[in-house]
Parts: C-alpha cells; sequence; structure tokens
C-alpha cells in the first residue's frame, strides 16, 4: 500500500482544470523534474512534473482535454 | 585507600557504563546502520564540550527477573554542551541498553535535563531510539512519560525544544516529539506510530511496513510531523547545527546576529518572476534574492509545499520566512498549508524572530475533500497565528492577493506593520474572471455573443482591479515598490521596528481553532 503522495510513477490532476500542453510522448525517457503536462487551473499553468526518472508508460490526455481531479495524465515506468 | 585508587574505582566505573549494552548490543545496533547513542552526542556537539550526569543511576524495578539486572545508566544518557559555542541540555536513549526502554529511572534523567534546560534558559534536544515502554515497569513507565509531555508543554515558548527520531518511536513515546518545535528524521532510521504494524494487522487486518506507516519519507512528505528529513545521521546532525544558528537561547533573547552579506547576484529578482501571472517560478528564488548570502534554510520542505517555510537573514538578523509556492499547485492556501504556515508563525512569534511573508496566490483551494477536512479551522489557523502575532511582520505582494487569501497572508488588516506591494500586484477580492462572470451575469446572457462580452467584461474588471492601486488608494498598502527595491526596504523596516512596542489585553491564553 503506497500513500498516493509517495507514488512517483502515477502523475495525476491536484484539481480539474484544462490540459493546456502535453510536454512528452510514449516511450520517451524523462528526467526527475522534467516538466510532462501543462495544467490550467486555479489561475495557473500548472507544471506537472516528472517524480522520478523513466520511460514514459503511458500519456492519458492531449491539449484541450477537461479533466477531473485525481484523473491519472502520464505514468511512468 | 589512597585517593589514587578511588580516581582509578571512579575511571573503572565509568568505563563500564561506557559499554552501554555490551559488544553484542553494540553490534546489533551499527548492523542496523545505526550510531550509537554516545557517537550520536560526540557527532552533534562541539569537540569536547559534553559533560554527562547521572551517568551511575540505576533501575529499581523488582518484578519479573529484573531485581539484579544491570542496566547501565538505565538506557539514556543526558547531558550539556555546547553546538557553535552555544549552550544546549541534551539526551540520547541508548537502544543497546534494554532497547533503549522507558522505565522510571530512564524517565526521571530525561525529565531532570529537561528541567535544568528549562531553568538555565537553554534549547533541549532530544534523540529518541527506545522501543518503548519498559513493560516490566508497568505504570511507572507511563508515568514517566507523561512527566515528560507536562515538561514540553512547560517548555513550549520559552526554550526551543528539538527532538531528533534515530530509531523507533512508537506509541505514547510519540507525544514528546509532537510536543516539541522542530522533529528530525533519518531516512530508513526513523519510525514514528502510535499503533504499529502488529496491531493494526490484529485489530484492522491491514497489512503494512513499519516503513511505509511511519518511516521518515511518511512524516516527511505526507503526516506533516517531521520537520526535517536526513538521508543520514550526520546529515541530520549538521542540519540541527544549522537550525541552532537561526534561533534564540530563549524567549527573552533575540537569535544571534551575524555579519550582514549581500545576496549572490545571480539572484536578479527582476528574472525570476514572470509577468505574466499564470506563469508559475519557484518562489524559493526570491526569497534567496532578498535573503543575506542567498541563503534560505527551508522546513517542512516535502510537506504542502504549496507553502514555503524557512529561515535566513536579513542584515545579519534571523527572519522567518512564509512565501507561496507559485510552483506547487499554483500556491494555493489549504488544510496542510494553512496549518504548516501557522504554526511556524507562532514559533517565530515566541523566539522574536521577525516574519516575511511573500504572497501570490490565488485564493483557498476548492473541493468537497478540503471542506469535509475543516478547511474552514484550518485555514482559520493562519489568520489566528498572523493577528497574534506581535513580533516586526512585513509583507510583499508580488502578484496575486485575491479573496479570503489576501486576508490571511498577513495583511495589513491583521496588523502587518510594513505592507509593500510589487506593480504587478492584483489585490482583489477574487479573480477577474469569476468577478466579472457575478458582476455582469445579466449583460453577459443577455448579449448577442455572450463569450465576447464575457471577455470584454473580464477585460474591463481586470484593467480596474488587477493591480495594486485600488488598494493602495486606502492605505491598505504602504507603497507600491520596484521589485530591485524589496531587499532595501525590509532592511529599513527590520531597523524602524527593531523598537516595535504591540501591547494586547491581558488573556490567560487564546483559543487558537486547533
Amino acid at each position: 500500500m503506497i500513500h498516493p503522495k509517495l507514488d512517483d510513477k502515477n502523475v495525476t490532476a491536484f484539481i480539474p482544470g484544462t490540459i493546456i500542453d502535453v510536454k512528452v510522448k510514449k516511450g520517451q525517457e524523462v528526467k526527475q523534474g522534467d516538466v510532462l503536462v501543462i495544467l490550467d487551473a486555479m489561475k495557473m499553468h500548472n507544471r506537472l512534473i516528472a517524480p522520478s526518472a523513466g520511460k514514459v508508460k503511458e500519456v492519458k490526455v492531449k491539449p484541450g482535454d477537461k479533466v477531473r481531479k485525481g484523473a491519472l495524465l502520464v505514468s511512468i515506468e | 585507600m589512597p585517593l589514587k585508587n578511588k580516581i582509578e574505582e571512579l575511571k573503572k566505573r565509568k568505563e563500564e557504563v561506557l559499554q552501554g549494552g555490551g559488544e553484542q548490543a553494540v553490534a546489533k545496533q551499527v548492523a542496523m546502520g545505526k550510531l550509537t547513542a554516545r557517537e550520536r552526542i560526540i557527532a552533534l556537539l562541539d569537540e569536547d564540550s559534553f559533560n554527562e550526569y547521572d551517568m551511575f543511576v540505576e533501575h529499581d524495578a523488582r518484578d519479573f527477573g529484573m531485581d539484579g539486572k544491570v542496566l547501565h545508566g538505565d538506557g539514556v544518557i543526558i547531558g550539556t554542551g555546547t553546538i557553535f559555542g552555544a549552550p544546549v541540555a541534551v539526551y540520547a536513549q541508548d537502544f543497546t541498553v534494554a532497547g533503549g526502554s522507558l522505565g522510571s529511572m530512564h524517565a526521571r534523567k530525561i525529565t531532570k535535563i529537561m528541567d535544568y534546560a528549562l531553568r538555565m534558559r537553554i534549547p533541549l534536544i532530544g534523540i529518541n531510539d527506545s522501543g518503548g515502554a519498559r513493560i516490566q515497569e508497568g505504570v511507572n513507565s507511563l508515568a514517566g512519560y507523561g512527566e515528560i509531555f507536562w515538561r514540553n508543554t512547560l517548555s513550549s515558548g520559552i526554550i526551543p525544544q528539538i527532538s531528533v527520531i534515530l530509531g523507533p518511536c512508537a506509541g505514547g513515546a510519540v507525544y514528546s516529539p509532537a510536543l516539541t518545535d522542530f522533529v528530525f528524521v533519518v531516512d530508513k532510521i526513523s519510525k514514528m506510530f502510535i499503533t504499529g504494524p502488529e496491531v493494526i494487522k490484529s485489530v484492522l487486518g491491514e497489512e503494512i511496513s513499519q516503513e511505509d506507516l511511519g518511516g521518515a519519507k511518511v512524516h516527511a512528505q505526507i503526516t506533516g510531523n517531521a520537520h526535517f528529513y536526513a538521508e543520514s545521521e550526520y546529515e541530520c546532525f549538521e542540519q540541527i547545527k544549522k537550525l541552532i544558528t537561526y534561533i534564540p537561547w530563549n524567549n527573552t533573547r533575540k537569535a544571534r546576529r551575524f555579519e550582514p552579506k549581500e545576496p549572490k547576484v545571480n539572484f536578479n529578482i527582476e528574472d525570476i518572476v514572470p509577468g505574466d501571472p499564470k506563469e508559475p517560478y519557484d518562489v524559493r528564488d526570491v526569497i534567496r534574492a532578498i535573503a543575506d548570502d542567498s541563503d534560505f534554510f527551508e522546513i517542512q520542505e516535502k510537506w504542502a509545499a504549496n507553502i514555503v517555510i524557512g529561515f535566513g537573514r536579513l542584515n545579519g538578523e534571523t527572519v522567518g520566512f512564509v512565501a507561496n509556492q507559485p510552483l506547487v499547485m499554483a500556491g494555493v492556501l489549504d488544510v496542510d498549508s494553512s496549518d504548516k504556515a501557522a504554526r511556524f508563525v507562532r514559533y517565530c512569534d515566541a523566539f522574536n524572530i521577525p516574519l516575511v511573508t511573500l504572497v501570490d496566490l490565488p485564493g483557498y483551494l476548492p473541493g468537497i475533500d478540503q471542506e469535509h477536512a475543516g478547511v474552514i479551522r484550518h485555514g482559520a489557523k493562519l489568520l489566528y497565528a498572523y493577528s497574534e502575532a506581535t513580533v516586526p511582520k512585513m509583507t510583499v505582494i508580488l502578484r496575486k492577493a485575491y479573496g479570503g487569501g489576501y486576508i490571511a497572508m498577513s495583511s495589513r488588516h491583521l496588523r502587518a506593520d510594513f505592507v509593500f506591494a510589487w506593480p504587478s500586484a492584483e489585490i482583489a477580492v477574487m479573480g477577474p474572471e469569476g468577478a466579472a462572470n457575478i458582476i455582469f451575469r445579466k449583460e453577459i446572457s443577455e448579449a448577442p455573443d455572450p463569450e465576447a462580452m464575457r471577455r470584454q467584461k473580464v477585460e474591463e474588471y481586470k484593467e480596474k482591479f488587477a493591480n495594486p492601486y485600488v488598494a493602495a488608494a486606502k492605505g491598505y498598502i504602504d507603497t507600491v515598490i520596484e521589485p530591485a527595491e524589496t531587499r532595501k526596504l525590509l532592511l529599513h523596516a527590520l531597523e524602524v521596528s527593531s523598537t516595535k512596542v504591540a501591547d494586547r489585553p491581558y488573556k490567560k491564553h487564546g483559543i487558537p481553532p486547533f
């Protein structure tokens, strides 16, 4: 059982919003801290970053998508 | 017997106690990747500065075969020493002696050094590494914990109290650290929980490891129970030593003054904050652009990272920085970030540390979970803490200051002494989008092209209210400043507020919403 805050593989939306940019593709190698997705919410273009280094396993969103709170956006293997 | 022989005997007795729990137990401690209690004290304090007391204390348990059993120092080492020349009182539980378990004499040694620290008005550092209550001593162990908690509370706000978790700290024992000011944890070594995995399994049927339940990362990132996280014990001791340089010995003193240093040139304040209020940045770089030597000592870095707290210096004097972090969750206030900042504000107020608040937040985080988690009560903690604080309070509004968030973040109305705003500041009751939608609802819905009308009204609102001048016209902010002037003005504000008087009506104590 891992607490979501210690999950370093799955990046989720902390609040509902609109995806305005997706910076990575499936299969791409990312470093910890790389920007994966930009989420427009709370008057901010929030940069959602890679919690750990690895290969992008899945990209669940595209620009323009409206996402719910907690929605999985990108997963890293 | 000649004195020489008596001295020899003393040396022999000391030598025996220094063995702790004996070779085997020490080897076990080392195998767990831990230093011994004595090694820890030596690593933490100035060289040769430690003086130990109660070395020859023996336990007084008689039941369950305890009679005649030798437990050196009864499993805890107490004494005084210095850190960078500043006096501190220390206790360190010795896990090699009966698992560092707490019996009545063990507790009495701890309370003795706690009393000493309070009487001498010097900081107390407690190193916890204990299996918990000594079962053989029964209710006497519980009495011991209670005496410790009572003293933690009595000393709170008078002397700094620091807890270092270097091993298990479970059951009732966890409440002492929780009552102290700062809790330090080390990866893979610290374990803190009220009920451990075994109890959780037998009562609830849930399985979890000690590490996942109450390891260092859990307390540094999820619970907020820890203030400082380190990868190794040595790193942890360096953090403690650094902390000691920022805080005073007690609540009647100021922190030690250091030689003033200008910030480093690579932190150019105007290059850090984007003009577009929707673009995030790391507010810690703004702190570094303001603070002496660009030095910022962050507290609770990984927990509720949407607000940043920590110590720095201005003109050599310690100040507490509180800043919204646009880089994390847009810098919103929520349950955890309010709690985190409120406690820090109260700490600074108790120990005469002026507060510098940097504001850039969209407001409180909306959501069912936040409301149901009691964000009203937790958010109110921050208002309470700022309102109550009488240390010099300086506020700089960098960009967004909307709604309740504007009031909460050390506003004039909560008695900030100085409120500066950058020309990029937007101080209003709510964001332009939301405000325009409400005020011009009718015009928008009745327009031939509602979306175009909506955009026009948002622009109008932005033009008129998303700036610092409406607030400046009312005197809610003292002056609109250029970002580059921030440090200069804060230094000046600190200087003129050094003789601040803020009398409050007498009360026994307030009732903060905790």
